[in-house]
């Protein structure tokens, strides 16, 4: 790695820790959704560091552009009732979540001393659109047409659960009401 | 990739700069006289009543659900796009698979009324 | 290439697309807009601005005008006479009675004319300033700079009750990424260092060691995405800017904004995947090449019209201008999510939204009219292949021409490659200003949506012409050679006939507008 690219590698690595340690610690839900921007337009600099150009400016498009954006929606929506209003007293959850993070970074430390990899020189087309598109479109056409699958399902989710109704569901509902009025009124009369 | 990516950097900076400068200057240059009147939201002139946050339709939730849906699309289309000419006909039909799913998802959401806004 | 050099050059083309758009075309067009919409209603217009000079000088003007238009015309005179000495010893076919050589006699006439007519047409400004009253006005352009000022110096208001970082955060967030995207513009042909002002080969290919400077600030090999990208970070801007003032006005016009900018980013992505199929690129400098080298604007190839169509909807509807400025419209929503902004940083969303209009304007150029490609400009020089060759030349000048330069057409007129890339600059400056008139049509002809109308615009009409346009573009591919042929001539038929059909009848005057009814002021 270069010197340019071990600087920015530790630039977007401070940045991203920040980034996160305000999405965690912020007590306002707005803030901390800027905290995940900025750790996430940290992580696509350091995909740079790594040569995968195209997974860069993928992860701002869909992280940065496109789920941060609905996290600021769903803050929006839920306005100040989604204000976290601090059970700090609560210790045994400070206590445990001390704990499990600990117990991560050591696990991942054991994991990195014990796994050996070759970081070498990487090809001419690696991380480009060509490469990254030969890999998807030519080695994982399976996959890939179950993405769309799971794109459905996130729709019929959604769908599902913000409970949209059509003119129809609508007219039919209004008539349930009415009926069901009716039969109150009937049955106190 | 140095060379490629210096300028950009270089770019989001001057940029950067731009934005804070302006900012900078307004906050250090304009005056300051908060007054009781002056704090109260803009609401055409009318005393502003309840909470200052409203309930929003529940259509914009499904509007940023969709919008991620779709842009997920789109970025599996940017690559195939580029190279298309190479990927040529089985490439067409591998899309046009991943297109018509995705037309069903659209056309599912605009039968469920996921896409009105009458109400 | 040496890292000083590409900080220098990097610099340079930073320092070029700051001035063109923060410097230039933004005031530009806050200026444009203003004079319309004053056209419209019969007022002046933003006029009054202007710098004041001190007391005197109007005087002063008035004084200097008439022995100014006497100088002009004793100059004008003076190397008329010279020029038509000249022309008699040329006519005699005798210089020697000539106290100086004709080339010198040339010089001095010539001169003496280009200096009349400064001295003319500066009579004729230091006229308009003494009726100014020693202003300097000129027809409100200094206006724009006028407001800007004001909104430097005008009070920096934050609700008590807001968020004061996310309140500030929104216009630096949304200022930001509108500026940023012109890095991946290429506003000309790559520069070759060393050939700089000798004449390059017509495929631009340049042997030898030489520095090939993209005239563009990043040459990045994932092109149009990073432009997506970074302009897709913006939305966030209008939504923490409502969300943080404190107000349910500036609340409503953030998720609407939010809302409708998410809706017609799909669609602004996916209106322009067939122009990446037809040019097998994602970098933009590529699509531009390839318009150039295939003598045709993408415009004219019948997917990419139909493309261009829809992506200059999406791309009105995603910079959040007339007819879909639902967010802030002023009769529903007072200013949407700018009410409680005031000063520049109000003046930071207004701003950002010109350079949209401008960035839009430049991906528009180059995705659809070809960049900095200009008709019978080439690589060498200026050349009409097939339509000016060597026979119809000498038939019509009586003169035998012979090539002059290797590569060019005997006809052509050689360029040298500054030249050449100094053109192309001129043309995509030029392409530019047509494509922000057009908008600024569109702002003045159309009414505003509603926004149920504007959405289902957006899902119901340009998300499934899109993806439509995108499969018919792969079979008009994938069918060969010929298919693209009939692509290119249908394309042009449709460019040409909307021309024809829709543009020029409208620049005709309204008949209802009798001609004595123009204002009679600016």
């Amino acid at each position: 790695m270069s010197t340019a690219g071990f600087l920015l590698f530790l630039v977007s690595a401070v940045l991203a820790i920040v980034g996160a340690v305000i999405t965690v610690a912020s007590m306002r839900p707005l803030r901390a959704a800027m905290g995940l921007l900025l750790h996430v337009v940290a992580l696509s600099a350091l995909y740079l560091t790594l040569n995968a150009h195209l997974l860069a400016v993928l992860q701002l498009l869909i992280y940065a552009g496109a789920v941060v954006v609905l996290f600021v929606f769903v803050i929006l929506l839920l306005g100040p009732a989604g204000e976290f209003a601090g059970d700090s007293e609560k210790l045994i959850g400070r206590v445990m979540g001390g704990c499990s993070a600990g117990a991560v970074l050591l696990l991942t430390a054991f994991s990195l001393s014990r796994h050996d990899a070759e970081f070498g020189p990487v090809g001419a087309d690696y991380g480009t659109v060509e490469g990254l598109g030969n890999a998807l479109y030519r080695g994982a056409m399976a996959p890939f047409e179950m993405v769309s699958i799971t794109l459905l399902v996130a729709v019929v989710g959604a769908v599902a659960i913000s409970r949209v109704r059509t003119a129809r569901e609508k007219a039919s509902d209004a008539a349930d009401a009415e009926a069901r009025k009716l039969a109150n009124a009937g049955g106190s009369n | 990739m140095f060379a490629v990516y210096l300028p950009v950097f270089i770019m989001l900076g001057v940029a950067t700069l731009v934005a804070v400068g302006m900012f900078t200057a307004t906050s250090l240059a304009g005056p300051k006289n908060m007054t009781a009147e002056k704090a109260i939201p803009y609401e055409s002139g009318s005393e502003t009543t309840g909470a200052n946050h409203i309930r929003m339709s529940i259509k914009f939730y499904l509007t940023a659900i969709l919008f991620v849906v779709f842009d997920i699309e789109a970025v599996f289309l940017y690559p195939w796009a580029a190279m298309f000419r190479s990927l040529g006909w089985v490439g067409f039909v591998e899309m046009l698979l991943f297109i018509v799913i995705l037309g069903v998802t659209l056309i599912y959401a605009w039968k469920k009324g996921a896409l009105e806004w009458e109400s | 290439m040496t890292t000083g050099l590409l900080l220098l050059t990097t610099a340079l083309k930073i320092l070029f697309i700051l001035l063109v758009t923060v410097g230039a075309f933004a005031p530009m067009l806050v200026w444009a807009e203003r004079r319309q919409s004053a056209m419209m209603q019969d007022r002046i217009g933003p006029h009054r601005a202007g710098i004041r000079l001190p007391a005197g000088a109007a005087d002063a003007f008035r004084a200097s005008v008439l022995p100014m238009r006497l100088a002009a015309a004793a100059s004008g005179a003076v190397g008329a006479l010279l020029l038509l000495l000249l022309a008699f010893a040329w006519a005699a076919d005798d210089a020697s009675w000539l106290p100086v050589s004709p080339l010198e006699l040339t010089a001095t006439g010539v001169g003496l004319l280009v200096l009349g007519g400064i001295l003319d047409v500066g009579s004729k400004i230091h006229g308009m300033l003494a009726d100014n009253g020693g202003n300097i006005s000129l027809a409100g352009l200094l206006h724009p700079l006028a407001d800007a000022l004001k909104f430097i110096f005008k009070e920096d208001f934050v609700p008590p009750k807001a968020d004061k970082l996310l309140h500030s955060l929104a216009p630096i967030i949304t200022l930001m990424p509108a500026i940023a995207v012109f890095a991946v513009i290429p506003f000309s042909d790559v520069l070759y260092l060393e050939h700089w002002d000798a004449v390059v080969p017509r495929n631009g290919v340049v042997t030898g060691d030489v520095t090939a400077i993209p005239l563009q600030v990043a040459n990045l090999n994932v092109g149009v995405l990073f432009l997506f990208a970074i302009a897709g970070t913006g939305i966030i801007g209008a939504a923490i800017g409502g969300y943080a003032s404190d107000n349910k006005y500036s609340l409503i016009g953030g998720i609407r904004a939010a809302s409708q900018m998410v809706s017609y980013e799909v669609a602004l992505g996916l209106t322009i995947v067939p122009c990446f199929m037809i040019y097998d690129s994602l970098r933009l400098e590529a699509m531009a090449t390839w318009q150039h080298d295939n003598g045709v604007w993408g415009i004219c190839v019948l997917p990419i019209t139909i493309a261009f169509v829809l992506f200059f909807t999406a791309a009105i509807g995603e910079t959040k201008r007339i007819p879909f400025d639902l967010p802030e419209g002023e009769s529903e929503l007072v200013g949407g999510y700018l009410t409680e902004y005031s000063g520049m940083k109000f003046g930071m969303f207004f701003m950002s939204e010109f350079i949209e209009v401008v960035g839009l304007a430049a991906v528009a150029t180059v995705i659809f009219f070809g960049g900095w490609d200009l008709p019978f400009v080439y690589r060498d020089g200026i050349d009409f292949p097939g339509v000016w060759d060597a026979q119809l030349a000498s038939f019509v000048m009586g003169v035998e021409y012979n090539g002059a330069v290797e590569g060019i057409d005997a006809t052509g007129i050689a360029l040298a490659h500054w030249g050449v890339l100094a053109l192309g600059v001129v043309g995509f400056l030029a392409k530019i200003v047509a494509l922000i008139w057009f908008q600024l049509l569109t702002r003045w002809s159309l009414p505003r949506f509603r926004y149920d109308q504007m959405m289902q615009l957006c899902w119901k009409g340009l998300l499934p012409a899109a993806l439509g346009n995108i499969l018919f573009t792969g079979v008009v591919v994938l069918l060969g050679e010929g298919a693209m042929q009939m692509a290119v001539w249908s394309g042009t038929f449709v460019v040409v006939g909307s021309i024809v059909f829709f543009f020029l009848p409208a620049l005709k005057r309204d008949p209802r507008v009798p001609a004595g009814a123009q204002p009679a002021a600016s």
